[in-house]
């Protein structure tokens, strides 16, 4: 049976004084480059859903030439059935600053944000009270640790729209304006908050970086697979035993086993939703796939943001589409027409299905739909609106059996 | 740099986006939400390409050319989701029995009509989206239907990023967003300044004038009126659009020809006016210059303007000009000298006017100015009435103006571009100051379409400085900069339109860049051809003070020719 891989959850904080800040210690004894290198390097990718490498990034922030460069921790944290983030902010923030402070002294920026989602009350006294207690300490303001690198970090309260996780959506937000993403290009890394390189860091990501920091040679990079590397915190829901944040290393095991270590399934199982409504769903059948961003995505799939639901068959599919929709109608931000519009007729399209039973040609409406938006909406929410609801109609919906 | 363009090579210039790329060699993408000149804002996303190495499209307002890069413009995969959105955007725009193309006021000039043909839309498959959002009546100049909106944004980019008024937002979220005003108090509640530029960028029938069509019918078709009309300068470089003539064409005396058919009594013309505002302004100008007054002079025929100095910029009011536009200069002297004239009673005299502009409408409306004109339509409203009767206007042989206040001059014609109030005072000023004749009558300086330009007249020996200002967004930056003294002038000439009154927010759509240069030009050729090139040498003009305003700035023309101003902020 799959066991729990213990890198980024081996110490949960107790209280600032006992936390040693090891991580960052190292990181203000080295240069930039080293440790844009050494992330590079350990092959983390981006935790908040589309994976982008962490190290890249930095790269690219780094060659920006700017008086001001801004780094932000996105703690907006919406997608249904996901709750890692939350879990980082309440049992460990001070890995979670330590790695923003990293992160910041690495690509060379002095002002920074952590913008938590407004609904996470406990995460966000958490953090107003780790951040006081970190300037009390020197770990931020002026010559932080005695080094001469300077970070001046805010707390920022998101307002209740998912789409602020999108990182142009909510340097908007950041700046007092509508949460509606931005136009791409100019990326957040060229011209972001208030036109100013700006860097944005999921939660996980951060803390992982001050895990990563904390070792001389590269741990991280010796766990998981060649192209999924190191660990991903899973937050598992649904019709579970168990239901928690599990900490998986990429390869070690299957979503079947990763359902095990919850506990099993209640109910017979259905379907599984691997890494949160922006992904498709696997079918019961479909399960014997190994966790890694590859096999994934061959799966048709993807780990997304690592919020897994189990879904047994006691529920009704149409009711869930339905839910589904609902959510993503009522969350995109109704900038760009694909998924403005697009969205609205889907919901209407499932209307029409639960009133009148299933007939072939919604499915291909849908399918429609979902290539326009999928390939031309203008943000994140939006290309991936459409998986959930579309991978469950192709795989559950054919004429002849309903 | 080179790039490859539907499988053909092709070389461009660096740092230009794809779509511009596209264009220049010839290829048409579907745009929407794009307005040359602004930031592209990537909304509607028809102008998506594939671009080899992405695996979504691209929006090719936003990206810039790379070395290399392979774009395919009209591919299977591209014209598929483009069908798609299209087709979503049709069936978000509310149309109904009730809301149907053929009674839509932009169903000439619809955008969404063009695109859906040019993407190749033959049938919908998605329900139609009843919005059930009221029209907004609350404004004298504009009607905003939100039920047609489909939600671009380009009358909130142009309220802000061309004119810096504001006054429309996003509200909502997702489906449920809307283009609102603030607190969705309604156009008329708002510091809206009536420009009309909304109402020119909107690609849809959701924006357009408050209509006066009706009212004209009926003061024509009642025998008890004596109806008179006036044509502003830049409307008949404009008119012959909405018939097919080329932008620029010159059509005044075809104009006038229709106006009669019409049904008018008597076809004037603003130039008219224009002159005397001239002749107006012009002494006060030389007042204020001589005797130390209020300077720099600003000019106060573009209401649009007007409306914006009150609303923002209270504290520049006694820079104004106190002469009226030329529109109600024109009403008054129709209702109080005209009529007497006739020996029609004054309510019996209707007095119409022909405008370029959507603020003229709130203009005639203002408690300072009430009762001078009765009626105002824009140009593409004129359109309208002429195509209702059956006009054959392309073919209409040329008529002249009623006298006597059909004879201009060249002068007053250029009132209808940016730059063309302060030449034709400076002509004015310039003899009346030095008593001498001006030998070049053209000040180049204060023409073309720049926002913002300056020129400088030497007169008695004394380096007179003026300024030319089109839009409002201009306007804002000029004043700021006069506020805080960085920038002094002697006479500034503000315009709320790009390009001033021939790119007015009533004129035929669209106007483009490109359209505004021909009309620009054929209004200069107006002025080369006239006789008379001064409006101080208007001779209906020196007879009119003659007979009844004895001099400018008598009491008599204080009372009927001048205003004034208030503070709204």
């Amino acid at each position: 049976m799959l066991e729990e891989k213990i890198f980024l959850k081996n110490d949960l904080d107790k209280s600032m004084d006992n936390y040693e800040f090891i991580g960052l210690k190292k990181s203000l004894g080295m240069n930039s480059e080293n440790i844009v290198k050494k992330i590079t390097d350990s092959g983390l990718r981006g935790r908040g859903g589309a994976g982008f490498p962490t190290g890249k990034k930095w790269e690219f922030a780094l060659a920006q030439e700017s008086d001001v460069k801004f780094l932000i921790c996105n703690a907006d944290e919406g997608e249904p059935g996901t709750f890692k983030d939350r879990f980082l902010l309440e049992n460990m923030p001070f890995k979670v600053l330590e790695g923003i402070i990293i992160a910041a002294y690495a690509v060379k920026a002095n002002f920074g944000y952590i913008y938590i989602r407004g609904e996470y009350s406990k995460a966000i006294e958490i953090f107003e009270k780790t951040i006081k207690d970190a300037y009390h300490m020197g770990l931020l303001g002026k010559n932080i640790l005695g080094s001469n690198f300077n970070f001046e970090l805010k707390l920022i309260k998101g307002a209740g729209a998912y789409v602020c996780g999108d990182e142009t959506s909510l340097i908007n937000s950041i700046e007092g304006k509508r949460g509606f993403s931005r136009i791409k290009p100019p990326y957040p890394v060229q011209r972001g908050l208030y036109d100013k390189p700006t860097i944005v860091n999921n939660v996980e990501t951060l803390a992982t970086v001050a895990e990563i920091m904390k070792y001389d040679d590269n741990v991280y990079a010796k766990l998981g697979t060649e192209k999924s590397r190191g660990t991903k915190l899973v937050s598992i829901s649904g019709d579970v035993k168990l239901p928690d944040v599990y900490e998986i290393e990429f390869g070690s095991g299957t979503i079947k086993d990763i359902v095990e270590l919850a506990g099993g399934e209640r109910g017979e199982l259905n379907f599984v939703v691997p890494g949160g409504l922006a992904t498709s769903v696997l079918k019961s059948d479909e399960l014997d796939v190994l966790y890694t961003y590859e096999d994934l995505e061959e799966a048709g799939s993807s780990v997304g943001s690592g919020g897994m639901i189990v879904v047994s068959k006691e529920h009704d599919l149409v009711d869930i589409l339905l839910n589904v929709s609902d959510f993503f109608v009522k969350e995109t931000c109704g900038t760009c027409f694909p998924c403005r519009e697009g969205n609205r007729n889907i919901k209407e399209i499932l209307l029409k299905l639960k009133r009148k039973g299933y007939k072939e040609e919604y499915k291909k409406t849908i399918g429609e739909l979902k290539e326009a938006i999928l390939l031309a909406a203008r943000c994140g929410f939006g290309q991936s609106s459409v998986n959930f609801i579309y991978s469950v109609l192709d795989k559950f919906f054919h004429e002849e059996v309903i | 740099m080179k790039i490859y363009i539907n499988n053909r090579e092709y070389d461009m210039p660096q740092d230009i986006s794809i779509l511009e790329a596209v264009k220049k060699a010839n290829i048409k993408i579907p745009t929407l939400c794009y307005v040359e000149g602004m930031e592209p804002y990537g909304g509607c996303r028809l102008c998506v390409v594939e671009v080899e190495g992405s695996k979504t499209l691209v929006p090719s307002c936003a990206v810039k050319i790379s070395e290399g890069m392979k774009i395919k413009t009209h591919s299977e995969k591209v014209r598929k989701v483009r069908r798609t959105i299209m087709q979503l955007i049709v069936a978000s725009h509310g149309i109904s029995c009730e809301l149907n193309c053929l009674t839509c006021p932009k169903a000439t000039s619809c955008e969404l009509k063009t695109i859906a043909e040019e993407i190749g839309v033959t049938k919908i498959n998605i329900l139609p989206v009843e919005k059930m959002l009221p029209t907004d009546f609350s404004s004298y100049s504009i009607v905003r239907e939100p039920t047609k909106c489909i939600v671009c944004g380009r009358c909130i980019r142009a309220c802000s990023n061309i004119q810096s008024v504001n006054i429309f937002t996003f509200a909502n979220r997702g489906p449920n967003t809307i283009v609102t005003t603030f607190m969705n108090e309604g156009m008329g509640n708002v510091d809206c300044t009536n420009c009309g530029q909304c109402v020119m960028n909107c690609p849809t029938g959701a924006l357009h004038e408050v209509y006066h069509i009706d009212g004209v019918w009926n003061a024509i078709n009642d025998p008890e009126k004596v109806v008179v009309v006036q044509t502003a300068p830049a409307v008949r470089v404009a008119l012959g659009e909405p018939f097919g003539m080329e932008p620029g064409t010159i059509s005044t005396g075809k104009m006038v020809a229709a106006l009669r058919l019409l049904g008018f009594d008597k076809v004037f013309d603003t130039n008219f006016t224009a002159d005397l505002t001239i002749v107006e302004e012009g002494t006060e100008f030389i007042h204020r210059f001589k005797e130390g007054g209020k300077l720099p002079l600003f000019t106060s025929c573009s209401p649009g303007w007007i409306k914006f100095i009150e609303h923002n910029y209270p504290e520049f009011l006694p820079h104004l000009s106190t002469a009226k536009s030329p529109q109600q200069m024109f009403g008054a002297v129709a209702k109080h000298y005209y009529a007497k004239k006739l020996g029609v009673p004054k309510e019996n005299l209707v007095v119409v006017s022909i405008m370029p502009c959507t603020a003229k409408k709130y203009e005639m409306n203002r408690p300072e100015l009430v009762g001078d004109v009765d009626y105002v339509l824009t140009t593409r409203e004129l359109a309208k009435m002429i195509k209702e009767s059956g006009i054959d206007f392309k073919n209409l042989p040329d008529e002249k103006y009623d006298d006597p206040f059909g004879i201009t001059t060249g002068a007053a014609a250029i009132f209808g571009t940016s730059g063309g109030v302060m030449e034709a005072a400076l002509r004015t000023a310039y003899e009346i100051l030095t008593g001498k004749e001006l030998e070049k009558l053209d000040f180049v300086g204060v023409r073309g379409l720049n926002k913002v330009k300056e020129a400088e007249v030497e007169i008695n020996g004394k380096k007179i400085k003026v300024a030319v200002v089109n839009t409002l967004g201009a306007a804002r930056k000029l004043l700021e900069k006069m506020r805080n003294g960085e920038v002094e002038y002697h006479f500034v000439e503000f315009m709320a339109c790009p390009g001033g009154c021939i790119g007015g927010g009533g004129q035929p759509i669209p106007t483009t860049e490109e359209v505004l240069i021909k009309r620009m030009e054929a209004i200069y050729e107006i002025d080369y051809d006239s006789k008379l090139r001064k409006s101080h040498e208007n001779p209906a003009v020196k007879k009119l003070y003659e007979e009844f305003l004895k001099e400018p700035h008598s009491e008599i023309a204080h009372h009927l020719l001048h205003t004034h101003y208030v503070a709204r902020n």
